[in-house]
């Protein structure tokens, strides 16, 4: 009677085991980690929404959203849906500690996605403990090279080449230009992670300013101080030199020097190179800053340019920001979100159908240096490195905006931030736009 | 049920082993005089009937018990925080009709809170302890002399739970371990660290008030009888002027206030904004760059919005904060120095740019960038700078401090921890060393594996309120989250109810029974995974 109760018992549960795995086979299988269900894939990220520096990144969470949806209507990932829970941190750091902490313990977010700036960035994933938790922290929109440190942030990956590297490949570009190599140079960078960053890079590029760098607190660069630090070079350096002045800041500390230049009449005294981060040109303008002030500054990218409607990466983004974030205008940022959104599908169909954390960390380690993007630099991802992209090409500006490659074709260099090995001129070919912008990984 | 019935046994016998023992060591409890008297109260229109019990134990030390005469078994043996051991005169803001030494018993955090727990059944005991001041020892005392009274009386007693606040807290912490069997569970809130830690935290700051903006500020080293005592008044009142004067100093230009007209140092530092100076201080001493008014984010709405944030906010939060931490650091420094006999307060190998740590990167801006805020105010504040010096204990002194009792984790019992993440008297770090004590403990088998329960009390994502002209304004009830202690009655009430459960049960609460117990407050989190920062003397 005992052995028949249980061979009963036995038997049940067998059919409920042969049910179960008929199910798990026709849906992904539920996996364990937070904001994964069977039907839905929950992303985070934090951002300037508002405050003064949302106008230059205000767009990105947009453009990011835009491209989880134009996926989501074709199919998601694996069946799955991607929900971005985008919560505003003004780029501030007690602000966005707080809010990836609400991303994770409220929303329960399976990721953190695009996450911007270094001190917020930096704060916020001590704060909510993202190492502990596990939680992937996918293509950070920081150049700061010391992200790069697994020990430090092991489930952090970068996607912007670092300040160093740029740094670097600035150097390279002085020394290579005719027109700029014997001239005096000078550098006026954040006092922070950024600007230390760069300044590293110049040292090991084993570029000498004419003096020292010139440093300021982010936020606290203003008019006059912009005005007394150009009339300062201007009266040191002979009036037959054009001196170089290489800006290592955000968009709106590289507007306010340049409209200072505008106040003091010196905007064709120097020859400007402006730090990707502070060269998007049309939020430049949006800053009020001249056209023809920038017309023949330089700039770095590692994109095509955002308005070269050529491109096939930028024609498909274009597309699906018409569709899905009307309103906004294509962009550098725009670009950058939908990369950063296009390199997160491909990680999560990495992953594979079930989907775990530990799983999707692996997966771009393992296969995220062959992943489709828009980026004209490789991608370094590997078990031991955490690096994005590692290389820059540099332009001119014109005053409609558009990055025209210096000698008329890009020429991209790529480094890293720790060597003094000089920029090597990258052979690099992106993988073709997946079909309709919508990656399977093949 | 057998089993049961023998466990329970074993526990009053050894309650009344403990009990005897501790007899032994120290004299009877039978000569305390306790009167009672019937007393009642209305609590949410229910008449509360209750007897209130009041006496002087053998030390000195006042208590009062209140048993409801509808008993649920269970009592709540309270442990108060830390109260000045001078009397005070009129101070502005710290006394402004002076203080005299406080020894009246409490029996709850707050009034309202004692009357709800009289209302559901439960019994209230605690005592006011006959020294104040970093009282650990002598609360401990009071506390089992409290518990013995009451028991002794109350026979019905069958569940004792020992919560306290602040000091109170760290001794209830220190009272559950040394005597573990007489408690069925413990409540820790805005647990306080070891009186080296804490005093450490308020005297760098008060040090850095010193080298910073009034080097007559005496800080250290008080004379003894009343020449001791002036000083201390002396230092309180100066302290009080440098904040004043870098209150006006922001309140006139926040980008670049001014710095106070007693400070010292050198020209090229005073270019810097005094904020960055005041920020520098509370980074490298742990103070919260959260207070009751800043959020270290908000801004008034315009062009200074974001800038405000960034720049300006965390350091008017330890603006607010540092006020209480270096008046802290003034009265118990003293009262430790007279208690030990010498200085107990010691910077004399600190390293203060590398106390900043990640706050190096992440306050850049507000510290007025990394080479000339970070590098100018830390080459002021090195050690090896004559005008700046620093503070040497003396060696018998701290000997002394370090033989109070220190918990060391072993917990044993249902354990549950309140603390806010922006207090910034007993920071969040003090809870967390507890915490890591405990995991220690479990490791070395010195503690019961799932016994401690920690639950944070955070403030709202932003709060600071501006008025229409973009001055922020002070909140007329202290932001829940921040301030020192400042829980509401209902997070309490909360509290109360899960040790209640957990002192019957035997059992620390269940997940889904804390949550459920906080679900309806968004301040309040538990995540295992939370670590707050230690205290920088435990760094």
């Amino acid at each position: 009677m005992i052995r028949n109760t249980r061979m009963k018992r036995l038997s049940i549960v067998s059919a409920l085991v042969a049910a179960g795995s008929m199910l798990v086979s026709s849906v992904p299988a539920l996996a364990a980690d937070p904001g994964v269900t069977a039907t839905e894939i929950k992303l985070g990220i934090t951002s300037p929404k508002t405050g003064t520096v949302a106008l230059s990144y205000g767009k990105l969470p947009r453009a990011m959203k835009a491209y989880f949806d134009y996926i989501n209507d074709n199919g998601g990932v694996y069946g799955r849906k991607i929900k971005l829970i985008s919560r505003d941190d003004k780029y501030l750091p007690q602000l966005a500690a707080t809010q990836t902490r609400n991303l994770v313990l409220s929303d329960k977010v399976f990721a953190i996605v695009g996450a911007l700036g270094t001190a917020t960035h930096s704060k916020a994933y001590v704060a909510a403990q993202l190492a502990k938790n596990n939680v992937p922290d996918l293509f950070v929109n920081t150049g700061f090279s010391g992200f790069d440190d697994k020990a430090k942030y092991p489930t952090t990956f970068l996607v912007l080449p670092s300040y160093a590297m740029e740094a670097k490949i600035i150097a390279k570009l002085i020394a290579d230009t005719p027109t700029m190599k014997p001239m005096p140079s000078f550098l006026i960078a954040q006092d922070d992670e950024f600007g230390k960053d760069g300044v590293k890079g110049f040292a090991l590029a084993g570029h000498k300013f004419t003096s020292n760098p010139t440093l300021y607190p982010q936020g606290s660069l203003t008019a006059a101080l912009a005005e007394s630090l150009l009339s300062g070079v201007n009266a040191a350096v002979p009036a037959a030199a054009k001196p170089v002045m290489v800006l290592m800041g955000t968009t709106d500390s590289t507007a306010l020097i340049l409209k200072a230049a505008e106040k003091l009449s010196l905007t064709s005294r120097f020859t400007w190179i402006a730090g990707s981060v502070g060269g998007d040109a049309n939020t430049l303008l949006a800053l009020g800053v001249k056209p023809a002030t920038i017309e023949g500054a330089y700039a770095a990218s590692f994109f095509p340019d955002a308005k070269d409607s050529t491109d096939a990466y930028v024609s498909q983004f274009m597309k699906i920001n018409e569709k899905y974030n009307k309103g906004d205008s294509f962009d550098n940022v725009v670009l950058q979100g939908m990369n950063s959104a296009m390199l997160t599908v491909q990680s999560l169909r990495a992953a594979g159908k079930n989907l775990t954390r530990a799983g999707l960390i692996k997966a771009i380690e393992s296969k995220g240096a062959g992943f489709a993007s828009a980026g004209l630099a490789p991608l370094n991802y590997s078990a031991t490195s955490r690096v994005g992209y590692n290389g820059y090409w540099f332009g001119q500006l014109n005053a409609k905006g558009e990055l025209k490659p210096v000698g008329g074709k890009v020429t991209l260099y790529t480094t890293d931030s720790t060597s003094t090995a000089a920029p090597v001129l990258s052979s690099f070919t992106r993988k073709p736009l997946p079909k309709n912008g919508i990656p399977t990984n093949q | 049920m057998k089993t049961l019935k023998l466990k329970k046994s074993l526990v009053a016998l050894t309650s009344a082993a403990l009990v005897s023992v501790f007899a032994v060591a120290i004299p009877s409890t039978a000569n305390a005089v306790t009167t009672c008297v019937q007393e009642a109260i209305t609590v949410n229109g229910k008449n509360v009937d209750y007897e209130k019990c009041t006496g002087t134990d053998f030390r000195g030390s006042k208590y009062e018990i209140r048993m409801p005469s509808k008993f649920n078994g269970t009592m709540m043996l309270y442990s108060h925080g830390i109260r000045y051991n001078v009397d005070l005169p009129p101070i502005p803001v710290v006394a402004p009709t002076g203080l005299a030494r406080n020894f009246a018993p409490e029996i709850a955090p707050t009034q309202e809170v004692g009357e709800l727990l009289l209302s559901q059944g439960f019994a209230l005991a605690g005592a006011g302890v006959q020294i104040q001041g970093w009282n650990v020892t002598e609360q401990v005392y009071a506390a089992l002399e409290v518990n013995a009274i009451a028991r002794d009386k109350y026979s019905k007693i069958d569940k004792v739970v020992a919560w306290g606040n602040s000091l109170g807290a760290l001794s209830t912490q220190a009272l559950a371990e040394q005597y573990s069997g007489l408690f069925d569970a413990v409540g820790a809130m805005c647990y306080s660290d070891s009186a080296l830690s804490e005093i450490t935290m308020a005297g760098d700051f008060l040090w850095g008030v010193k080298t910073f903006f009034d080097p007559t500020i005496k800080l250290a080293g008080y004379s003894a009888g009343t020449a001791g005592y002036l000083e201390m008044l002396g230092d309180i009142g100066k302290v009080l002027v440098v904040f004043q004067s870098i209150e006006a100093a922001i309140t006139a230009n926040p980008i670049s206030p001014t710095w106070p007209a007693t400070s010292t140092v050198p020209a090229a530092l005073k270019a810097l904004p005094v904020r960055s100076a005041v920020l520098m201080l509370g980074l490298m001493s742990g103070i919260s760059t959260q207070s009751t008014t800043f959020d270290a984010s908000s801004g008034p709405a315009g062009a200074l919005e974001t800038g405000f944030g960034l720049l300006i906010n965390p350091a008017l939060a330890v603006l607010e904060n540092g006020s209480t931490a270096a008046l802290l650091g003034v009265v118990a420094g003293y009262d430790l120095e007279q208690r030990a006999g010498g200085i107990i307060f010691d910077n004399s190998n600190t390293d203060y740019v590398a106390r900043l740590g990640a706050d190096a990167d992440t306050y850049a801006a507000a510290l007025s960038g990394q080479s000339l805020g970070i590098a100018g105010m830390g080459a002021y504040l090195n050690r090896l700078n004559p005008a700046a010096p620093r503070v040497k204990s003396d060696p018998a002194a701290v000997a002394k401090i370090k033989q109070i009792y220190e918990p060391k984790g072993a917990i044993t019992v249902p354990t549950i921890t309140i603390t806010a993440t922006a207090d910034q008297v007993t920071p969040p770090g003090a809870t967390q060393y507890l915490i890591d004590q405990y995991t220690s403990a479990v490791s070395g088998g010195s503690a019961t594996k799932g016994m401690l329960v920690n639950i944070w009390n955070k403030p709202a994502d932003e709060y600071t309120k501006f008025s229409a002209t973009g001055s922020p304004i002070k909140p007329t009830v202290a932001t829940n989250g921040t301030t020192h202690c400042n829980f509401t009655t209902s997070q309490y009430m909360a509290i109360a109810k899960l040790l209640g459960a957990s002192a019957k049960s035997g059992k620390a609460p269940t997940a889904s029974a804390v949550n459920a117990a906080i679900k309806n407050d968004p301040n309040l989190f538990v995540d295992a995974n939370y670590r707050a920062p230690l205290l920088k003397y435990r760094q």
